[in-house]
């Protein structure tokens, strides 16, 4: 894949409102992220327990908004593909529609990574601003980031694959729904069931959570969320090959 | 004459149904090759294997000189120009912004992106959106995405699809100026019709086979046309000749099929004097290129 290739999905992303979605996704997760954390009577402005709550804000945030934001916005970029007989024209002018899929997955991937890290950076500078007392966690809040990203384009990867691979866009739209839901019952289920599904990552991401009523520090689920990753990669891999196999 | 397209023995099926079945294609450079056949007699399948969009179950394609196969696709694709199925166009993008895709999917300059909208005669609706496209708008911004590469083989599957007997015109006299200006036009269509004026060189297809490749004088040679005589007893005549030769009676002209060469048209004119039948004339019927061809495709062959 090249530059043209990243830049042709960029400029494809005009008039889809796919920069607005994914407005609407920073927004939303900061909305409840911050509300959630600070109306927490645990956010003393003191203790550590207030940087907590400000790390349960950003992954309450995220598994809220995050599944079905990010089906919409994959729905919306891989459909004009199949409305405007993109994977014909790409696929007659050398771009294999696996190849497509990628430069998808590279180009929202760029603006889902942007949106987690600002995410993160608006509630650290929020902590700051409120003046927290206790040292900022940074191993775990940068931890917490990057769980988050990597779980965030999971769900993208899944959401670009299932709409190249089913053209009529609410199959997506109705998984990210069903996402939603597993990512907020996640949280509530033992850590085996949350392993099952992508959007149960979302709760293993915590870097922060209630045990007897008293918000305490967790570490992510580091091992788990890589071996997501990882399997993650190399699904996409293979079905973008053999989508590059598949005849049009 | 040297051949852009050759292919061997091009097969394709899916499971037991061959959609296209033993194929040797042969498009001479310069040429507007017009690709015919009903419906579903597998012109798209054969226009994707010669793009490499789908794989043949066995034979091969050789295109500009060089076999068509994964190895090889990629850069032959940067001489053929195509236009498959639907005219593509992202319906949100203005027609300048599509073409500006194709650019950088293709690395080509702005001159290449303004010969190409020139040529089909769009420059003046390129900051349109693509949904506010007519039909023919949309075909022609297709063929410019085509163009835009400068191709040496234009493959264009049933281009005048939809459109009004205008575009269907400008569509004509656009593959016209395409081949004087040395671009090798292979174009499908169901219809005669509408490439039969522009064609030099017509390949028919029915039911996956290739039943007639050649010249339009060719084709026409190659079909008999059916024997119509004028008798005084045209009944009788039927009765006498119904034995020896399929005979239809039409009002009272007799009208007999598969009489080819002269000696047996001479035998017909024998048998009814024998049976003291006035012989008042006898003549070829007069065929439209579209009856030859509406009858190799119902009959399956010359």
């Amino acid at each position: 894949m090249n530059a043209r290739v990243l830049t042709n999905e960029f400029a494809k992303m005009r008039h889809l409102h796919v920069w607005l979605l994914v407005a609407v996704l920073f927004v939303v997760v900061a909305g409840i992220g911050l509300y959630t954390a600070v109306i927490n009577p645990d956010f003393d402005r003191v203790t550590a327990s207030s940087w907590n709550t400000l790390l349960g804000g950003i992954g309450s945030g995220f598994s809220l908004a995050a599944p079905l934001l990010l089906a919409a916005i994959a729905s919306r970029h891989v459909d004009a593909e199949h409305q405007g007989g993109g994977w014909l024209l790409s696929a007659t002018s050398g771009l294999t529609p696996g190849g497509l899929c990628r430069a998808k997955l590279l180009a929202l991937g760029l603006l889902v990574t942007g949106v987690t890290v600002s995410a993160s950076v608006l509630f650290a500078a929020t902590g700051f601003a409120f003046g927290i007392d206790a040292p900022w966690p940074a191993g775990r809040w940068i931890g917490l980031t990057l769980c988050v990203l990597v779980v965030n384009l999971v769900v993208l990867a899944l959401h670009i694959v299932l709409a190249a691979r089913i053209e009529n866009q609410l199959v997506g739209i109705g998984i990210g729904l069903l996402g939603t839901i597993l990512a907020l019952f996640s949280t509530a289920v033992p850590a085996w069931i949350a392993h099952l599904t992508p959007w149960g990552y979302y709760a293993l991401s915590s870097a922060s959570g209630y045990v007897d009523g008293v918000l305490v520090a967790f570490s992510p689920a580091y091992a788990s969320i890589a071996g997501l990753g990882l399997v993650a990669a190399v699904v996409f891999a293979l079905f973008t090959r053999s989508f590059d196999h598949q005849e049009i | 004459m040297s051949l852009i397209v050759a292919t061997e023995k091009l097969t394709k099926k899916y499971g037991d149904r061959a959609v296209v079945q033993d194929l040797d294609l042969r498009i001479p450079e310069g040429c507007v090759y017009g690709f015919l056949g009903p419906n579903g007699s597998g012109k798209s399948t054969t226009m994707k294997m010669l793009l490499s969009l789908i794989r043949p179950t066995s034979g091969e394609a050789h295109v500009l000189g060089r076999p068509m196969d994964r190895a090889t696709r990629r850069e032959l694709l940067g001489q053929i120009g195509s236009l498959i199925e639907s005219p593509p166009g992202y319906a949100h993008l203005t027609g300048a912004e599509n073409m500006r895709i194709v650019q950088r999917l293709l690395d080509l300059d702005d001159q290449h992106i303004d010969f190409a909208v020139r040529t089909v005669r769009m420059q003046d609706q390129m900051n349109k959106r693509v949904r506010e496209f007519s039909l023919g708008m949309k075909q022609r911004l297709g063929i410019a995405m085509a163009l835009a590469r400068q191709p040496k083989l234009l493959i264009l599957d049933e281009p005048t699809n939809g459109l009004d007997p205008a575009g269907i015109e400008e569509i004509r006299e656009l593959l016209r100026r395409l081949a004087d200006g040395g671009v090798t036009v292979m174009v499908s269509s169901h219809l005669l019709g509408e490439i039969d004026k522009t064609a030099t060189v017509l390949g028919i297809l029915s039911q996956g086979r290739m039943i007639f490749q050649g010249s339009r004088d060719e084709l026409f040679s190659a079909a008999t046309p059916d024997l119509l005589i004028d008798c005084s007893d045209p009944h009788r005549a039927q009765g006498a000749l119904a034995r020896a030769h399929g005979c239809q009676l039409e009002n009272s002209t007799l009208r007999l099929t598969g009489i080819e060469d002269d000696r047996a048209v001479a035998g017909v004119v024998a048998a009814l004097v024998g049976e003291s039948i006035g012989v008042h004339g006898v003549r070829r019927d007069e065929q439209t290129l579209e009856s030859v061809f509406m009858g190799l495709t119902a009959g399956g062959g010359l």
